[in-house]
């Protein structure tokens, strides 16, 4: 090989400084592409060419790398050149991400750790659109047909249930960590154990960390404890959950703790695991009291509020209202009080088990129903752990403009593009599989280690989502009437959420993958869609897109929502809403906007009661807004420009983003679109309103 | 069911879901138009001074309405004005309210116990909601008419003793009240199950210039709220002197310090 005369330093990606080694060129290419070494030595040889030529002293590795790739293009190399393609990011985004916080997702803080965590995220996205996925897949993410959601965290399954059964049953015992800890013998230990492995979960998960049945878990350990301790206790769990921001970018823990008043069935005669790991002889049908007592207090703290009486971000408590619930002593009292906390705080979400489905809720709003084989699993808690590996949500709304009113153009699009999102979860499976394969070697050992027989992520039990955004306004594009405008534009929302039923039940029996519908949160996938159609479709999209065009505040409607804006009796919007519920089988929500308003928690608890009884909604979340003061650390009802209190203008707005709290200042523009949109519903629990026509 | 509407005042309003306006219910709502009394504070406007401008819910509508829901969802009404009491016919309306099997609460100002006790006499109505506007010996003060307090009395009276569910409520309007008002209030009604005490909203009053008024603080209607609650528990009118026994949360308004100096 020769030597060269260039007098030329290259800055290298080592931080170090070295002289001009043209063979490195060759080497790079041989290694990472499959070019054959004489094209390799020729690219080389005229990428030195080119620099001598320019006469630059010092350049940079990067530089010559596109240099290369420039050539690979000129010689029509497609695919070595995606082989040799380096992924980073432009200085000035680099600058303005280190100044200026990330609106993608509400619950990230701005900070050094959320800023490793864009810059880590920008890479993985870059390397999963080439690299994970198939050209075809990644595409149509890019133009916004699809969206894969949480592409920053592509080696990481999306979300998860667990039990605390597992950490009792085999302590703290996390793979490559520094100690191990036995099964905890104390309440606070137990609880210090179920904080530390969320938060190791949390990194290795993208989403929610669920936990089922927490209180009645907790229950063996609660016997003997005074009322006082338990509250102590309860409060401890809820703080260290809403402030341990260590997750992910110096995020909370995105946790969800499931709540029952009764013990449900299938855990009445499960032996129950105490102190020590050990079975304490009873069942946990015999600990209903004290699971009770535990939920009585976790609410109390939901019901005070934090330091400032603003309501908790996380844990999120998701009470499941059952047919059992009705028959156990005291549930009225109990959904008083949470009903309370819906009222005054917002926290409680409800959760419909109709018949005799169980569910575990996790993320924002999936949940799993349990089936034959969980319940078998139910005799062994601490092996009821879930998982979704990915999700993918459609843009409908799209498909109508393509469609142009054409039904069966219109179904066939739903069809395709369903496929396609099938084919991304074939291809991110394949992914997953390979990193899981390393075992205790590789990325993910936390979630191959193997304490009762199989590892701790059940691969064959995990899940794939497949999310719809803009129900509604494809609807309205297609029909020319928005879903709550007509009984026709209605039932056409339900033809086409049928339609994709449908089409999950085959395509899981075609691929045999757990392939399931959910109401995608999409808190930025709406305004993302919303923009792309904008820059596709217009004009036609301009007078489709809800929020505002002016400002940049547009956003699709979420999921099978009905418009947030318009006017509507809560019965119906329960009701109505409530009719795409079993179609979703990963669960769904309705939304009850409140506003500053604060009604009556009896009121609250009748309307959750009859909602339950006559309806086939899924789950309801109440969610007033407050105004946090930064001065004086106190918190009023309402958005408002200025503290209620002492009046100062340095003031945070608080309220529900799609399935968690946050602060407003943070929001996405096409959330704040949403949020100036949102029908508070103020007719209906306001004292305040006006005679109905005003 | 046939239907065919008996004598009735208009319906000027209707919501058919509240959570609310029946402490403790989820409730339908029906406004009624026009009013005896001119507080101005009001924040029905419209409502009060041009009920003819606001167009009519039809009580077939209302009917209807009611039908949907009762068997699942609500069997209790509000039946709220303006003044609901004024109209002779309002009989008419509750009574067909009440045939369709809803449980009814009429709220009311007070100022015409014979409608009230007509109701009551009738079994129409199962609870009722009256609203002090302030201290009963400078009732034209809080009303802006000329009032018998006489007859607000009588309505006090017969609703503590009629056996029947009911509320007091007053709203509490910075400027216009002191706060010694609300425990005279609370003093005047001592022994009465409850009385809600309301933050003033600025947002539309009846007289304008009202719209400007700051609410107190959510701290000094809590403080407010805890002292009245004794008050109507117990403790007598003629301990009533003032801010200096009652642990006052604190200068608020102008009004105020004026008072403490």
């Amino acid at each position: 090989m020769e030597t060269t005369d260039l007098n030329l330093f290259v800055r290298t990606s080592e931080e170090s400084i070295s002289g001009w080694n043209r063979s490195k060129i060759v080497d790079a290419l041989i290694r990472e592409t499959l070019i054959d070494r004489d094209s390799a030595e020729e690219i080389s040889k005229e990428v030195e060419q080119m620099i001598r030529k320019s006469g630059i002293e010092v350049i940079t590795a990067p530089l010559i790398r596109e240099l290369v790739n420039a050539r690979l293009i000129e010689k029509g190399l497609e695919t070595s050149r995606k082989m040799h393609t380096r992924l980073g990011m432009p200085l000035y985004d680099v600058d303005s991400l280190i100044l200026h916080p990330n609106k993608e997702n509400a619950n990230v803080p701005h900070g050094p750790e959320a800023t490793n965590l864009t810059l880590a995220e920008g890479i993985k996205k870059e390397y999963a659109l080439l690299s994970v996925f198939s050209q075809e897949v990644a595409d149509a993410h890019m133009n916004g047909d699809i969206h894969l959601h949480d592409l920053g965290f592509v080696d990481r399954p999306y979300c998860s249930g667990q039990s605390l059964e597992y950490i009792k049953k085999f302590g703290l015992d996390l793979p490559h960590s520094l100690s191990m800890a036995k099964p905890a013998k104390h309440a606070e230990v137990l609880l210090a154990h179920l904080v530390k492995f969320a938060a190791a979960l949390q990194s290795h998960f993208a989403g929610a960390i669920g936990w089922d049945a927490i209180n009645i878990f907790f229950a063996p350990y609660i016997e003997g404890m005074s009322d006082g301790d338990v509250k102590q206790l309860a409060q401890m769990l809820i703080f260290e959950f809403s402030q341990q921001a260590v997750a992910r970018g110096g995020q909370a823990i995105f946790t969800d703790i499931n709540i029952y008043w009764e013990i449900p069935k299938h855990f009445v005669t499960v032996p129950a695991i105490g102190p020590g790991g050990k079975f304490t002889g009873k069942t946990y049908g015999e600990y209903e009291k004290e699971a009770q007592r535990f939920a009585w207090k976790l609410f109390e703290v939901f019901k005070e509020g934090d330091g400032a009486g603003r309501p908790f971000f996380f844990p999120k408590p998701i009470v499941h209202i059952t047919e059992k619930f009705f028959h156990t002593d005291g549930h009225m009292d109990f959904l008083n009080l949470i009903s309370d906390v819906a009222a005054d705080k917002g926290n409680t979400y409800y959760v419909f088990d109709r018949g005799e489905t169980a569910k575990i809720s996790e993320c924002c709003r999936l949940s799993f129903k349990l089936e034959e084989s969980d319940l078998l699993d139910a005799r062994e808690p601490w092996r009821m752990r879930y998982c979704a590996l990915q999700n993918v949500s459609l843009n409908l709304p799209r498909l109508a403009y393509m469609a142009k009113n054409d039904d069966t153009k219109l179904f066939n699009l739903i069809t395709e593009r369903f496929v396609l999102a099938v084919r991304a979860h074939k291809e991110k499976r394949v992914f997953m599989e390979k990193l899981l394969s390393l075992g205790e070697n590789g990325p993910l050992a936390l979630l191959t280690m193997n304490r009762d027989g199989m590892p701790y992520l059940r691969f064959n039990h995990a899940s794939h989502l497949i999310g719809m955004v803009g129900l509604n306004e494809m609807v309205q594009i297609h029909t020319g009437e928005e879903m709550h405008d007509s009984k026709r534009a209605l039932k056409f929302g339900i033809k086409a959420i049928a339609h994709m039923n449908l089409l999950t039940e085959k395509m899981r029996r075609q691929e045999n993958m757990k392939i399931v519908l959910e109401q995608t949160p999409a808190e930025s996938t709406s305004y993302r869609f919303a923009r792309l159609d904008l820059r596709y479709f217009s004009p036609h999209a301009g007078r489709i897109m809800k929020g505002d065009i002016a400002s940049g505040e547009v956003y699709y409607t979420n999921s099978t929502h009905l418009n947030v804006k318009h006017a509507m009796n809560p019965i119906e919007r329960v009701t109505t809403e409530g009719l795409f519920h079993p179609l979703i089988e990963a669960g769904s929500i309705s939304h009850v906007w409140l506003g500053e308003a604060q009604p009556s928690k009896e009121a609250i608890a009748d309307f959750v009661i009859k909602t339950f009884k006559h309806t086939t909604n899924d789950q309801i979340a109440f969610s007033p807004e407050f105004t946090t003061c930064n001065k004086c650390h106190r918190t009023g009802r309402g958005l408002t420009d200025t503290c209620s209190y002492c009046g100062s203008t340095d003031v945070d707005g608080i309220t529900r983003i799609t399935g968690y709290f946050t602060k407003v200042s943070s929001w996405n523009k096409g959330k704040l679109g949403e949020l100036k949109d949102r029908y508070r519903n103020v007719e209906f629990f306001s004292e305040k309103r006006k005679a109905a026509n005003d | 069911m046939p239907f065919t509407a008996p004598d009735c005042p208009a319906v000027k309003g209707f919501i058919e879901t509240s959570f609310v306006d029946w402490k403790g219910h989820l409730a339908s709502v029906l406004f009624l138009g026009g009013c005896n009394f001119r507080c101005p504070f009001c924040h029905n406007r419209d409502l009060v001074l041009n009920p003819g401008g606001l167009e009519d819910v039809p009580i077939e509508y209302v009917v209807a309405t009611i039908r949907k829901y009762r068997a699942q969802w609500i069997d209790n009404i509000v039946v709220t004005g303006g003044e609901p009491t004024i109209h002779m016919n309002v009989f008419g309306l509750i009574g067909l309210l009440k045939s369709e099997g809803m449980s009814i609460k009429l709220d009311t100002n007070g100022s015409n116990p014979s409608v009230v006790k007509g109701l009551f006499n009738d079994g129409l109505i199962d609870c009722i909601a009256m609203d002090v506007k302030g201290p009963l010996d400078r009732y034209s003060r809080w009303c802006g008419i000329n009032v018998n307090d006489r007859k607000v009395r009588e309505s006090i009276e017969f609703i503590m003793e009629c056996g029947i569910d009911y509320h007091f409520r007053m709203t509490v309007v910075p400027f216009l009240h002191r706060e010694e008002d609300v425990y005279t209030v609370a003093a005047e009604l001592q022994g009465a199950k409850d009385l809600i005490i309301q933050t003033f909203r600025p947002d539309v009053t009846l007289n304008p210039a009202f719209s400007r008024i700051k609410p107190f603080s959510a701290d000094k209607m809590t403080q407010i709220r805890a002292n009245a609650s004794e008050i109507l528990a117990g403790s007598g009118k003629e301990e009533l002197v003032g801010p200096h026994k009652l642990g006052i949360a604190g200068p608020e308004t102008e009004q105020d310090n004026l008072y403490q100096q």
